[in-house]
């Protein structure tokens, strides 16, 4: 249990080290998109966290770690409920 | 390569058409990659699946920087093929493209059946070409080129169906997206390629017990 806290713990330090310094250009199907000038239209959702930001926090940098930890917990807890889910039928109760 | 759902349009037939034939097929691979997830593990992998869908998120917030003012970044499914098996890592993309799209607006909705097919089941599916590319083998010298070339060719696969898909919104059709989007993935493939190599060497080197997908790449495993 320990060893996984201290893996969980290893990527919430990984996002908060790299934020900073990803990319923030556009990725290649954005690219694309851009080059030959699509117009998209709006969309009929826009997410709770629009582009991994969460408005009420001025500060680009917290803002998006915090969405980011947010997300990353999310998808654990997500991961979790879908492994227990999973688990095989035939495995004798604990 | 999330695909928005601004690039959806709905007014117009082939566009609606593509994107809810993806919901129905992306439906059909889940559904078979849950009923075979369901009787493949001997053992629980739920905390290796948790953790490994949550550095998979978190790794594809980091934007790296290819050539031309363009990013790309991890996609990992073939990170988690080699990890979980094909079966659970098409599960477990799919939980993160779920929360992107929900929570973050990264990929649309109505996309999401594209987004889903074109990241969590190829991914999901490459594992089978590491299979066939190693016969079997788990040597790292082996391994680790095939799992290169699989994420690289994951990546690609995915851009070709996503061209594919989007290519109703642009006026040159097919013929515009898929060189352009087949160009940028080559060069951000080759990133994919490269991660993956140093993630799954590094973990096979330093904890080799929780591959778990390696005992299926061993075993004569049916689709």
């Amino acid at each position: 249990m320990n060893k996984h806290l201290a893996v969980i713990a290893a990527i919430m330090v990984f996002l908060a080290v790299f934020i900073p310094l990803a990319s923030s250009s556009p990725d290649g199907l954005e690219r694309v998109v851009e080059t030959f000038g699509v117009e998209e239209h709006t969309p009929f959702w826009n997410g709770i966290m629009s582009d991994y930001a969460i408005e009420a926090i001025a500060d680009p940098y917290v803002s998006t770690l915090l969405a980011g930890v947010f997300g990353t917990l999310l998808v654990l807890l997500a991961g979790l409920l879908l492994g227990k889910m999973m688990k095989p039928k035939t495995q004798v109760s604990e | 390569m999330h695909i928005p759902d601004g690039l959806i349009a709905t007014n117009e037939p082939t566009s609606l058409t593509i994107a809810i034939g993806m919901w129905i097929v992306t439906i059909a691979f889940l559904g078979w990659s849950w009923k075979k997830a369901k009787t493949t593990y001997s053992r629980s992998i739920t905390a290796l699946l948790a953790i490994s869908s949550a550095f998979v998120f978190a790794a594809q917030m980091i934007n790296f920087p290819i050539a031309f003012g363009t990013s790309g970044h991890l996609v990992g499914g073939t990170f988690l093929a080699v990890l979980l098996g094909p079966h659970a890592a098409m599960l477990s993309m799919t939980i993160v493209l779920l929360m992107q799209g929900f929570f973050f607006a990264d990929g649309g909705i109505l996309a999401f059946g594209m987004n889903a097919f074109n990241m969590a089941v190829i991914g999901g599916l490459s594992f089978f070409l590491i299979k066939l590319l190693t016969r079997g083998s788990t040597e790292s010298k082996r391994l680790i080129p095939s799992v290169f070339a699989a994420s690289w060719l994951s990546v690609m696969v995915g851009a070709l169906l996503a061209a594919l898909e989007i290519s109703p919104a642009f006026a040159g059709g097919v013929a515009v997206t898929m060189p352009s989007m087949l160009f940028y993935h080559a060069i951000i493939g080759l990133g994919e390629g490269a991660i993956t190599a140093v993630l799954i060497s590094s973990i096979q080197r330093m904890q080799p017990a929780i591959m778990g997908g390696l005992t299926l790449l061993k075993e004569k495993t049916k689709l």
